[in-house]
């Protein structure tokens, strides 16, 4: 719903961690050689094993700070408050989504974003209410790394930055670009429309985060591919999907399957038609509003703006043993 | 003249043998649509009995559901991709149940009220190897859609999904990585033990 303006925050953190990424990323390339040994698994993500420490203290940080922070917000912020203020960042974000129209040359997208931030600046009252999108005008996805996507740029490499949560190589000059180029960087008094921007990033996550919490056998991963697919997913506009190298590659392990394996793993499926039944639920009523945003299987954390969090807010794992 | 009439008979049977082809393809098609919108059908049921039901009467409900229309044994053989082969039968076979269980807790626990969803088919094509891939999109009320794209392969007579992909993130990919990521740093009796408690977590929630 608000992915958006979330970037924009994420962006916008970014900008304010800027040197602190860079010196990262620096010291990173340093230490590359030591943490490629062993359990270099997915070729998107060569420093896996210092990204999963970043992770982890993301994860702490989250769990001591973020969210305790975040909550409060969501308890004390009446409703219509808290969407006000989303909307009013996300306002702000159309105009990095028009200049990124423009640069990727999707020039009618980029009239109906002005449009849509020329309607929700005035009538919207500045942007405190999204009147573009109740007459149909829904928000596009863009940013500048969407941008060099379009451009070429390959991806780089997958990085988990301190505080800031994932990002990939070609996401570093992307953010800082787009940072630059966000009304809300300047917007006065800058600390605490910052610190807003960061805890109304936070709490809209929440059911993404939670998300990644339920559904996640290793949360790190979890959210890395889900990451890699849903920002591929957004540079080609959806457009790579199925046509993927995946379908490629699900349909060679499959010509590969032999008979015997079917045969044996259909016989297992007895098993599980008769297997037990978990134990019934208590409903928790908390679920009933938030429980269909949390309803698609797979869905990508992103959608709620969970690897956009500026606060670098790791899902935690839920009794998962490390 | 016999053999304008022997003519004539070849060219009939070429032309009713394309046709039977075509004929054949296009029930390949409309099996692998059904599967996908039987099994959507059932769940927006379920999600419109969620709470009626409780964890364990959509899971009852969605047991069938899930089976028939998954091909969860495969699906569990290519999450684990080269480690499945490393693998004793009898590791393959715990997996496969306990990964099936899995699938069916999660639809149950995620899929658990309604507030005017809806499925809607979207286009179908066929894969360069065979398969189909159903695109669908889910409707919800006051929020953005989300894509859903089936991919079906034929088992026997009909058709089973091997993977959906949610506006661009792939189920089968994510688990892959996943499972695969676990097995070779912890092993499977770690995956088999972390398969479990979510399962457990998905029953008590």
């Amino acid at each position: 719903m608000n992915e958006s303006h979330k970037n924009s925050l994420h962006i916008q953190a970014n900008q304010i961690l800027l040197c602190l990424m860079l010196g990262f990323v620096i010291g990173i390339s340093g230490c590359a050689t030591a943490s490629k040994e062993s359990t270099a698994i997915n070729k998107d993500d060569p420093y896996e094993n210092f990204n999963r420490k970043v992770y982890g203290f993301n994860d702490k940080v989250d769990g001591y700070v973020a969210k305790p922070v975040a909550d409060t917000y969501k308890q004390v912020t009446p409703d219509f408050v808290e969407t006000g203020v989303s909307n009013f960042f996300n306002n702000l974000k159309s105009i990095n989504v028009v200049l990124n129209d423009i640069l990727q040359a999707k020039f009618e997208q980029s009239g109906l974003d002005t449009s849509r931030f020329l309607m929700n600046s005035t009538l919207g009252m500045a942007g405190l209410f999204d009147v573009a999108k109740s007459v149909g005008l829904e928000q596009n996805d863009e940013d500048f790394e969407q941008t060099l996507a379009v451009w070429g740029v390959p991806q780089g490499s997958y990085l988990v930055i301190p505080f800031l949560g994932p990002v990939t190589s070609r996401g570093i000059p992307g953010a800082v670009f787009d940072a630059a180029a966000n009304p809300a960087t300047y917007v006065s008094p800058v600390v605490p429309i910052q610190a807003l921007s960061l805890i109304n990033t936070r709490a809209n996550a929440e059911g993404a985060l939670k998300f990644i919490d339920e559904a996640s056998l290793d949360p790190y991963v979890f959210t890395r591919e889900s990451f890699l697919q849903w920002r591929n997913h957004l540079a080609t506009d959806g457009k790579s999907e199925t046509s993927s190298d995946l379908t490629d590659d699900i349909d060679a392990e499959l010509l590969d399957d032999n008979q015997a394996t079917d045969k044996k793993a259909d016989s297992n499926l007895g098993g599980v038609i008769g297997a037990k039944v978990p134990s019934p639920d208590k409903n928790r009523a908390s679920s009933a509003s938030t429980g269909n945003k949390n309803t698609l299987q797979i869905l990508p954390p992103d959608e709620n703006g969970a690897d956009k969090n500026p606060t670098g807010a790791a899902p935690k794992p839920l009794g998962v043993s490390k | 003249m016999g053999k304008n009439i022997l003519n004539l008979i070849i060219l009939c049977c070429l032309i009713l043998g394309g046709m039977s082809n075509a004929y054949a393809l296009e029930q390949g098609k409309s099996a692998a649509r059904q599967i996908v919108d039987q099994f959507q059908d059932e769940l927006i049921d379920v999600m419109k009995n969620g709470k009626k039901l409780g964890y364990s009467g959509r899971y009852d409900k969605l047991k069938d559901s899930v089976t028939n229309s998954h091909d969860l044994s495969k699906i569990a053989r290519i999450v684990v991709g080269k480690e499945w082969e490393k693998l004793t039968e009898t590791q393959q076979q715990q997996l496969v149940d306990v990964f099936s269980r899995l699938s069916i807790a999660s639809y149950a626990h995620n899929f658990k009220d309604y507030s005017g969803e809806t499925f809607t088919f979207d286009t179908e094509e066929a894969t360069t190897r065979g398969g189909v891939v159903i695109h669908s999109h889910l409707t919800i009320p006051d929020d953005k859609p989300v894509k859903f794209d089936y991919m079906l392969k034929e088992k026997g007579d009909s058709w089973r999904i091997i993977n959906i992909i949610a506006n661009g993130v792939s189920d089968l990919a994510l688990k892959r990585s996943e499972y695969t990521t676990i097995l070779q740093r912890e092993g499977f009796d770690a995956l088999i033990a972390k398969i479990n408690e979510k399962i457990d977590n998905y029953s008590k929630q």
